[in-house]
């Protein structure tokens, strides 16, 4: 008869569970630094160099184009960099073992860190709109328009932290799995016109990579509609199927790697 | 019947951590201590039972892994935060609300650390402040995984004195893995020796020192003194320093004291040495002959 590990324990996600994530969270510096400060400055830095060369009437639509494309590092910064940092230093110390010991089971514990990581996003984003909108001169947006942007702001939220939950359970290291999620945050940055260079700037190849991306297309296209108008969003969708999907995969491998204790 | 143990065999790769062939029964409210040397397949035993490990074989229980509760050797939390708020979100309860866990952190002398955080704590701090989360879990088996190493002396004699004076007169059912003999003469009642995965011996404390030593055991400094005046009685094996001379009735030990009395010779008298039984027990298990 061959046994298999059993892991079903029965405590669930509680109130005080996400008390003790937010104060978790707070003391990640990482988190603070790239989710809050990193945007903030970023935004204010390029809506000024960039809007000084644009002229008088555009100058509104290069601002907000800017500040669409910043409100991105946000999410990436703070679901997938600081949250991998977070986890993948306590998966290091075997801190998600221990409490499956005490009776956590494994969707309790993410469910609280989905919960309150999902609830620092939004306070980032309320003190990025509160900042950007005192210091820069942006339009007033479409309700449909700013509704389609916070929900895909969420929505690359959730998909990265399951992305670099999955990197930290497979690598099982801090150093490795923030080398990774490094690596990945930057180079996502560059190709998907975060980091000053536009997609269309890229070579043919790096292009086609940044098209199967939906930060490629919220950074470059959402401000075309931010105050109303028709965008043809298939691609975007498109573009959200495809990383789902390929966070599915990474799930289902990093489970398959995680299958057994080996000690 | 807490749990029955039969064929139970653990691979990391193709290397066998852990064989048990013959079956292993443990009854409610029996403290067992797990000895054996690094690698012998004591914690792997532990994790299996725990469920954190594939094995082959059956562990035949009604308790669920939830409703076991274990110290394992290593135990870390996050260092964010003051540990009375670990300890308040793992037991899902308010300290200043709770009477029993107050107790329990009185017990322990643990109320000074409750606002530091983890990683400020000291060794025993430490492995007290799982020890009290552990003992709130009020679970049908708990197990202790080398619960006091890396700690001093005092500090291990300390806690292991805690441990004896919380579960004395408590019904709990213990499993208790050591490196330490004189912590599980303190603790267990029975004890299960491994040696390389497989079991060595598994009994009562008492039965096994009769079955592998006799009715008592005297130990002495293995000097050539010592040695010649010695040579009369049966020799069991121990440590090199020492000598451990068996005594298996009470007109051998009469003799025996007579003469270590008349010679001046320090010696030390055991009927339940862990130790001594536990190297003698392995020294019958790979056919090795005793002098005398």
């Amino acid at each position: 008869m061959n046994n298999k590990a059993i892991n079903n324990r029965k405590k669930g996600c509680s109130l005080r569970m996400i008390g003790y994530e937010l104060r978790n969270i707070n003391g990640n510096f990482m988190t603070h630094f790239f989710g809050i400060v990193f945007p903030n400055i970023m935004s204010l830095l390029f809506s000024t160099m960039i809007g000084k060369q644009a002229p008088d009437a555009s100058r509104p639509e290069v601002t907000i184009s800017v500040v669409i494309c910043m409100a991105l590092i946000m999410p990436m910064s703070i679901m997938f960099l600081g949250y991998g940092s977070l986890y993948s230093q306590e998966v290091e110390r075997e801190i998600p073992q221990r409490m499956h010991l005490f009776g956590f089971g494994e969707k309790s514990l993410i469910t609280a860190k989905i919960i309150v990581h999902l609830l620092f996003l939004t306070g980032a984003m309320l003190l990025y709109a509160v900042v950007q909108t005192l210091l820069l001169d942006i339009p007033r947006p479409a309700l449909s328009s700013l509704l389609i942007l916070l929900v895909s702001l969420y929505l690359i939220g959730v998909i990265f932290l399951v992305i670099v939950h999955c990197l930290a359970n497979i690598f099982r290291r801090f150093s490795v799995t923030f080398g990774v999620s490094m690596t990945i945050y930057f180079l996502l940055m560059m190709l998907t016109g975060m980091m000053g260079i536009s997609t269309d700037q890229l070579p043919a190849i790096w292009q086609k990579i940044a098209r199967m991306l939906p930060m490629t297309y919220i950074s470059n296209d959402f401000a075309g509609f931010w105050q109303g108008g028709s965008y043809n969003f298939m691609p975007y969708i498109q573009s959200c199927i495809f990383l789902a999907a390929l966070t599915g995969i990474l799930a289902m491998y990093a489970q398959y790697r995680g299958r057994r204790v080996r000690k | 019947m807490l749990l029955t143990i039969k064929q139970l065999q653990v691979k990391y790769g193709s290397q066998t951590a852990l064989r048990i062939e013959e079956p292993l029964s443990f009854e409610r409210g029996e403290r067992i201590g797990v000895i054996g040397s690094n690698g012998a397949g004591k914690t792997t035993l532990v994790k299996a039972l725990l469920g954190l490990v594939d094995y082959q074989g059956s562990i035949i229980t009604q308790i669920r892994p939830e409703q076991m509760a274990v110290h394992m050797q290593s135990n870390s939390y996050v260092s964010t935060m003051p540990v009375r708020r670990i300890m308040e979100m793992i037991l899902d309860t308010n300290i200043k609300e709770n009477r029993e866990l107050q107790e329990l952190i009185g017990f322990f002398e643990f109320e000074g650390c409750l606002s530091k955080r983890f990683h400020a704590l000291s060794g025993g701090q430490k492995q007290k402040f799982t020890i009290i989360m552990v003992m709130m879990q009020k679970a049908e088996l708990t197990f202790y995984d080398e619960v006091t190493s890396g700690l001093d002396f005092e500090s291990r004699q300390k806690l292991t004195e805690k441990l004896v004076e919380w579960y004395r007169d408590k019904e709990d059912s213990l499993i208790i893995v050591s490196h330490y003999y004189e912590e599980l003469e303190q603790l267990a009642d029975k004890i299960l020796l491994l040696d390389e995965g497989r079991v060595i011996a598994y009994g009562n404390v008492k039965e096994l020192f009769l079955k592998y030593c006799g009715d008592a055991v005297y130990i002495l400094e293995n000097t050539p003194k010592n040695h010649s005046l010695a040579a009369e009685f049966r020799m069991l094996r121990s440590p090199d320093h020492l000598l451990a001379l068996s005594c298996r009735n009470k007109e051998e030990e009469r003799r025996m004291l007579s003469l270590f009395v008349e010679h001046n010779v320090d010696f030390k008298r055991s009927s339940s040495d862990i130790e001594i039984m536990s190297i003698n027990a392995k020294s019958c298990f790979y056919g090795e002959a005793v002098q005398g």
